[in-house]
């Protein structure tokens, strides 16, 4: 419970951080808000690290060997009545992530101490990072699937203003409007894949989903599951032990087909798609390096666009295989056009962007394939090592004046040897430079989780194969192997164009210097970035994670042809449960029973080799054709093939340019029908209308003149000419008075009299 | 008895006389008031209409209340002729004071002056 309430004060540090800068941030001016915020998000990082210790700790007091991590805590408290429910869910994964976010968000409020310090919305900067890192850190803590949502939207909006946040550059309000519009189509299918899990489940937590759909991963198509709806699953107490106590209550939709599962998984990961920028909408991801650079490097590149790799972690289980089937294939696409592309730009930080893309296709594909651990390990250190490429480029962006072009670089490493120490650091854990001697492994992050993934291509492409699958499921090891390749290669390329040779533009080179508060942070991840893979245990808690999400799982639920991994079946289109496989494959552990998982495990690790010298093919290369600055890359490059493919590439493939011409054109064409039919159709039927009224109006104004202005001014003469008359007679004058007195006395006497003398009869 | 007596049949001054004494001082005194111009004059009017009503008091109580039904004395009509007198002083008294005044504004006491609450 410690662990749970320290997240929570982790959480809400920014977001107070967020609230005070809002409201008196402009008064603090340019340091001090800057300096507030760094205090708060600090203390959150300080909070995620007591956080960390304190699980870590929990393990021993329980008995078990430090580093597995304790009983996973989930909290909940009805929102609304009728089952809707908020509430946070603490994992190793979390407290991990916890410790990541805010370690990047901390180091990044320095830098931007430094990078931002001349700008004049320097406090709504931080003001902005605040609620980011609050939104980012409640996503990670959230719960149950809505509530990951709500914080969902909650970093999109964040990344937009923070993408604008330079919003009188075109470019910088039109990347923003790209990323904010691009992410709204991911999400579209998010929507609907949560409301598929309502209708099925209602707002489950990420157990309680867990425990009705684990047995996903093993669903063969056509089958139909019986949803068990564990009512109350989300108490502490029964979390601890399994679901298999609870009674299982049925929901109002008894049963569900896998291709309705397969439908939701795809859907739900349709918000990854957006969010991590995978394939058909990687677009905006390039164009959102339009932002300030520490936004690049916080959001952009270790923590926000890692969210939807996150979001596949928690939807893992229920995920079927044909639905890890098309991540996989998103996310080998994403990753191999991602490298390509990168290999041809020019702009440092459009290396990077594209680098990042291929990383994230790197961890979808690692999600696809089963590599649970594999994906979200590479998640944290890619983190570390790509939040230091994305500072240092900040750092070398700043020296020069705001000149991002390669080609104006050259000779820097004499300028700013600590930016060129650290961003070579990180290229070598973006390459994963390592060696394994016997069974130690010794080596950069990239490297540990690098090699992971591939290990577990190796094995998954085995695997597939020798059920019955297809030859192409080999792709899924051998495009991974040709980008760690290609990585290596331009990741050397940037350092070489940047830092080595001589300075190409000598104006730019003489007027760069580095500046203090911005090389710390750049120290401090560049040691993560080569003890991350080891060092901090990540890859542990990760495993642990994996276990506990596991734990989840209901056997009797599990179909019984594949309870037994040991057992045969042949589904040629896709093995059975490649992703559950791993929990019994000894992926984890060494030794286990099934003889083809473990096959699988030493095969993969045995293909392994292909990829053992990727850094030293890629790196040798990079230095041997950038030795000399431009000049071997411009010989190259008159060749016409390369030539071509090099504009092709550096246009990033004229994925823009298609956009434009077919789904912008499309609603342009849409837009001009609409168009003709309001100018022709409903502006039509609004003049008649109009001109129906302005006749009626006509009338109406007859009617008015004549008839009811006669009667009111013919009242209104009667009534004058009454007063008139009236008034006659008031002469003034008292004589005129008294005769008419004696006038009415007299008549009123000869009347009386005359009254009287009738009535009497004389 | 005795009063039909006394009306019809007196050779000397009877009721008669007195009401048309009455009667022409009343039509004086109505021609004073419409046909002056002078508020004194309109206020001697006033009197002489007052003075033939209080002819008019005097003699019926002298032609018709002489006596009561147990022979008694009753002299009604002559206490209201003294009332009549009295709030006749009491009205010229008020009259002149606005007299008075109307003289102090107009710079005159003809009422034809008098139109300014005219309607």
């Amino acid at each position: 419970m410690t662990v749970a309430v320290l997240l929570l004060i982790a959480t809400l540090l920014p977001l107070l951080s967020f609230a005070i800068l809002a409201f008196v941030g402009k008064r603090m001016g340019n340091p001090l808000a800057g300096i507030v915020g760094t205090f708060f998000i600090s203390a959150s990082f300080v909070c995620s690290l007591a956080a960390m210790i304190v699980w870590l700790s929990l393990d021993v007091a329980e008995g078990r060997a430090f580093g597995f991590g304790g009983q996973p805590i989930l909290k909940t408290y009805d929102w609304l009545p009728g089952g809707l429910q908020i509430g946070i869910y603490v994992d190793s994964l979390t407290v991990v992530m916890f410790s990541m976010i805010t370690l990047v968000a901390a180091l990044v409020h320095v830098f931007s101490l430094g990078y931002m310090a001349d700008d004049r919305r320097f406090p709504r900067f931080y003001t902005y990072l605040g609620l980011f890192s609050f939104s980012m850190l409640a996503l990670v803590l959230s719960g149950t699937l809505l509530q990951l949502f709500i914080f969902w939207e909650l970093v999109g909006l964040c990344s937009y203003l923070l993408i604008g946040f330079w919003y009188e550059k075109k470019t910088a309000s039109n990347a923003a409007i790209k990323a904010f519009v691009t992410n709204r189509i991911g999400d579209v299918g998010f929507i609907i894949g949560l409301g598929l899990l309502f209708c099925h489940l209602g707002n489950a937590t990420f157990p309680g989903i867990w425990g009705s759909l684990g047995n996903a991963g093993m669903a063969q198509s056509g089958q139909v599951l019986i949803l068990p709806m564990v009512q109350g699953s989300a108490g502490a107490a029964e979390l601890s032990g399994s679901l298999q106590k609870a009674e299982p209550q049925f929901t109002r939709f008894p049963h569900v087909t896998t291709t309705m599962l397969t439908l939701m998984g795809i859907a739900l990961f349709c918000g990854a798609i957006g969010k991590s920028a995978q394939f058909p909408l990687h677009v905006w991801l390039p164009d959102a390096m339009e932002g300030p650079t520490p936004v690049s490097a916080l959001i952009h590149a270790a923590t926000m666009v890692a969210a939807g790799v996150y979001l596949v972690g928690r939807i893992f289980p229920i995920l079927t295989p044909d639905a890890k089937l098309f991540i996989a294939i998103i996310g080998c696409v994403t990753m191999t056009i991602a490298a390509l592309i990168a290999m041809a730009q020019t702009d440092i930080k459009r290396v990077l962007a594209y680098s990042t893309l291929s990383q994230l296709g790197l961890m979808i594909l690692a999600m696809g394939i089963g590599s649970w651990v594999g994906g979200l390990f590479h998640l944290i250190t890619h983190a570390f090592f790509k939040a230091l490429l994305f500072l240092g480029a900040g750092n070398v962006i700043h020296a020069a004046h705001h000149e991002q072009e390669l080609t104006e670089f050259g000779g820097l490493w004499r300028k700013i040897p600590y930016t060129a120490i650290t961003f070579g650091v990180a290229v070598f854990a973006i390459a994963g430079v390592g060696v394994t001697v016997g069974d130690t492994m010794i080596g950069f992050a990239g490297y540990f989780s690098k090699d992971l993934i591939l290990h577990h291509a190796g094995a998954f492409a085995w695997l597939a194969t020798k059920e019955g699958g297809h030859t192409a499921y080999w792709l899924f090891f051998w495009l991974p192997t040709i980008v760690a390749y290609l990585t290596a290669f331009y990741m050397t390329r940037c350092w070489m164009l940047t830092f080595a040779g001589r300075p190409r533009n000598q104006k730019l080179y003489d007027r760069a210097r580095e500046t203090p508060v911005m090389y710390i942070p750049l120290a401090v991840l560049s040691v993560l970035s080569v003890i991350g893979g080891t060092a901090l245990g990540a890859r542990q808690m990760i495993e642990s994670a994996a276990k506990e999400t596991n734990n989840y799982f209901d056997p009797r639920l599990r179909p019984p042809a594949v309870a037994n991994p040991t057992a045969k079946v042949a589904q040629p289109a896709h093995f059975a449960g490649f992703s559950t496989a791993w929990q019994n494959a000894g992926a984890y552990a060494h030794g286990d029973t099934s003889t083809i998982a473990s096959d699988a495990y030493r095969l993969g690790e045995r293909s392994l080799k292909y990829v053992s010298f990727a850094f030293v093919v890629g790196i040798g290369l990079g230095i041997l054709v950038y030795s000399k600055g431009l000049t071997i890359p411009n010989a190259l490059l008159r060749v016409p093939p390369l030539r071509w493919l090099n504009i092709w590439l550096y246009r990033a493939m004229y994925f823009d340019e298609m956009y434009a011409g077919v789904v912008v054109a499309c609603t342009m064409a849409l837009a001009t029908v609409a168009a003709v039919v309001d100018r022709y159709v409903i502006d039509a039927l609004v003049n008649l209308s109009a001109r129906v009224v302005r006749r009626g109006a006509v009338l109406a104004r007859l009617c008015d003149q004549f008839v009811l202005d006669r009667a009111v001014s013919a009242t209104a003469e009667m009534v004058q000419e009454i007063g008139a008359a009236a008034r006659a007679p008031q002469t003034g004058r008292i004589r005129t008075y008294v005769t008419a007195l004696m006038v009415a006395v007299a008549l009123s006497l000869a009347g009386a009299i005359i009254v009287v003398l009738s009535t009497t009869g004389r | 008895m005795e009063l039909t007596l006394a009306i019809s049949s007196s050779p000397i001054i009877g009721l008669n006389h007195y009401l048309v004494l009455a009667a022409f001082i009343f039509v004086c005194g109505l021609l004073s008031m419409m046909l002056k111009r002078n508020a004194i004059g309109i206020l001697m009017g006033v009197e002489l209409i007052l003075n033939a009503a209080n002819i008019n008091l005097v003699a019926f109580n002298r032609f018709s209340y002489a006596y009561s039904p147990d022979h008694k004395p009753m002299l009604d009509g002559q206490v209201f002729a003294i009332f009549v007198i009295v709030l006749a002083a009491a009205e010229a008294a008020v009259a002149l004071a606005i007299f008075l005044n109307y003289y102090n504004n107009f710079n005159t006491i003809d009422v034809e002056r008098a139109q300014t609450l005219k309607g």
